[in-house]
């Protein structure tokens, strides 16, 4: 069973007063298998959000369909397992944390005691336990992702649509998203993350989909995609100056040919993290 | 939470229980509300200390006038407060919702978008309804002090006369001020009142769910408020006009609902009226509350 199926799925928003329409959608096509992590990537306005908000029956389709489970996203149950974060989540600012965890846990049938574990649960999985009571309107960005990202959670949902989840989170916080999603990839849960961090995407993504002006342009797995089949680097270490010499004449003797030699750089990234990771007992919000 | 597969969500009342106590949270926090409801209960306990404290030069009459005024002053603090409160609560829910799109997180969960529009009617139908509690306490309150105040004065009166005292006089008026305070009428008013408002509310939100202009909301909330209690008077001067009549059933006439007057001068209010005008507001209410959902139906996020 196929976790989203689409079918020819066409958006056009209607400008208004005769300025015509806006293709946002353009016959989207798409299977996300069950259990899998599936990016939508896409520059700027190529219909990443659109997508989502259309198999969610927030907006509605101008041609085509989708299914949920094998369920028209049209109907409500299509909707029962799936957890949903919207691009630059706001949520009720007059809310803590804890409450507004606990409203999306009432709307998903959840209550009393079962609630209050879960909602504690959440907090603590996001890293919010300490905020629990402050109220939204002082969150920072990446606190209300991840606000956001657990009220996604809450009901324990087979299938969670994210929308750039990593948006707006500083580094620790978006290794934290990604290790989360890959810890509910092992708990059996199919994710689709739309983003257009290409190297976030690269290490979670089983399957990715490139989406460009509304159309889909190039999809596959991240592996095969990624894979240069015909080059192969090798990584030494401690390697004696004088012996570089030795190592590129062996592989030209065996018929290969020596593209670069070059000390392997790290990502800014990970340069990133090691600084901070040094820097011990800085405290997370 | 997999398995077995549910093929049909239902309409959930604890759902729409849910968002309307979530609304209701919203709305007691918000900062406009607590200026409004402070400002509406300091006017209220005012009332006792506008007018004098003795019986002054009308006697006893001039007494049950005093009375008289801290009703008709609190019950207008009432209703102009509680339209304010009613119109200024709704008008912004559903605009709200779409512009921080807290909307999208609810709706992509299992949740109805009527359960949604319903929820967020009842949350400020109860806000209205706290409103109107606590402001009616106020008022209760006010009553009661001044009405002491009068009953304390009657056992002065007597005392200071001593053996001359005319204690069936001083019995007859203590009944009376006792009668002016704990008038149960009083209550069919503010009865009659939240039936009103609650209407107020829902049509302020049928509005809402066609535009998204806060300012544009409370115009025609007000507008429809203050046509609405024209309307009575208008029909019966169009009486003949078919045309004219049925433009104006279509407003709906607020003025049945105003019986403050008519208690604060001691006509009785039989509950058969009472009860035939609070069916009237129901039936206009859930009219209005099906066109909002016709609307927000139909309508895109
Ligand atoms: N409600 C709307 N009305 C009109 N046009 C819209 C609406 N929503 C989106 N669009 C347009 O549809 C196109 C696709 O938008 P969409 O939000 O899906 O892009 P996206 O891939 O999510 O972009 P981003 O990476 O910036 O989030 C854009 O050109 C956008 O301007
Ligand atoms: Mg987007």
């Amino acid at each position: 069973m196929d976790a989203i199926r689409t079918e020819n799925l066409t958006k056009k928003y209607n400008l208004g007063w005769g300025r015509g329409r806006l293709l946002a959608l353009d016959r989207l096509n798409l299977r996300v298998r069950e259990g899998e992590v599936y990016g939508l990537l896409g520059p700027n306005g190529s219909g990443k959000s659109t997508a989502l908000k259309l198999i969610l029956n927030l907006v509605w389709p101008t041609s085509g369909a989708a299914w949920i489970f094998d369920v028209p996203c049209d109907k409500v149950v299509s909707r029962l397992h799936v957890g949903f974060l919207p691009e630059n989540p706001y949520f009720y600012r007059y809310l803590t944390g804890g409450e507004t965890l606990e409203f999306y846990g009432r709307l998903c049938g959840m209550r009393g005691a079962l609630l209050r574990r879960r909602v504690a649960e959440l907090l603590e999985m996001v890293g919010l336990t300490a905020a629990r009571d402050r109220r939204l309107s002082g969150y920072s960005k990446g606190m209300l992702q991840r606000i956001g990202l657990a009220q996604a959670l809450v009901h324990d949902p087979r299938l969670l649509l994210l929308d750039e989840p990593t948006a707006g989170v500083d580094p620790i916080g978006s290794r934290e998203i990604r290790d989360l999603i890959l810890r509910l990839k092992a708990m059996g849960k199919t994710v689709i993350l739309s983003s257009h961090l290409l190297a976030q995407v690269q290490d979670v993504c089983d399957r990715i989909g490139i989406l460009n002006l509304g159309r889909l342009v190039l999809e596959g797995d991240v592996s095969q995609l990624l894979k240069d089949q015909q080059r192969l680097s090798i990584t030494v270490q401690d390697l004696p100056e004088g012996a570089r010499g030795a190592v590129e004449s062996a592989v030209a003797a065996a018929g290969g040919t020596v593209v670069s030699v070059e000390h392997p750089e790290t990502t800014l990234e990970d340069l990133f993290l090691k600084a901070l990771r040094k820097d011990e007992g800085g405290a997370r919000p | 939470m997999s398995g077995a597969r549910q093929e049909w969500v239902g309409f959930s009342l604890r759902r729409v229980w849910a968002i309307a106590v979530n609304t209701l949270t919203e709305s007691v926090r918000q900062k406009v509300y607590l200026v409004l409801i402070l400002f509406a209960l300091v006017l209220i306990a005012s009332a006792s200390f506008f007018s004098q404290f003795g019986f002054g030069d009308a006697g006893e009459q001039g007494a049950l006038e005093q009375l008289k005024f801290v009703k008709d002053f609190c019950l207008g603090a009432i209703s102009v407060f509680g339209m304010l409160i009613a119109i200024v609560g709704t008008a912004q829910l559903i605009p709200n919702e779409l512009e921080q799109r807290t909307i999208y997180t609810i709706l992509s969960k299992p949740v109805r978008r009527c359960e949604f529009l319903f929820g967020k009617y009842l949350g400020s139908a109860l806000l209205v309804l706290v409103s109107l509690l606590v402001m009616s306490v106020m008022f209760g309150a006010a009553l009661k002090f001044k009405g002491d105040n009068y009953l304390r004065v009657v056992r002065e009166t007597v005392e200071r006369a001593g053996e001359n005292a005319n204690l069936e006089e001083a019995a007859r008026q203590t009944e009376r001020i006792r009668a002016a305070v704990l008038d149960a009428d009083l209550v069919k008013a503010l009865l009659l009142a939240y039936v009103k408002l609650a209407l107020l509310a829902a049509i302020t939100l049928l509005v809402s769910t066609f535009s998204t202009s806060m300012v544009f909301n409370v115009a025609v909330a007000l507008l429809i408020f203050f046509s609405g209690h024209l309307v009575g008077a208008a029909k019966e001067r169009w009486a003949e006009s078919g045309a004219a009549r049925f433009l104006l059933a279509l407003v709906p006439d607020l003025s049945v609902f105003n019986v403050a007057d008519d208690v604060i001068l001691g006509d009785a209010i039989p509950w058969g009226y009472v009860a035939k005008v609070m069916l009237y507001g129901a039936v206009y209410l859930a009219a209005v509350l099906a066109a909002a959902q016709f609307i927000f139906a139909e309508r895109e996020l």
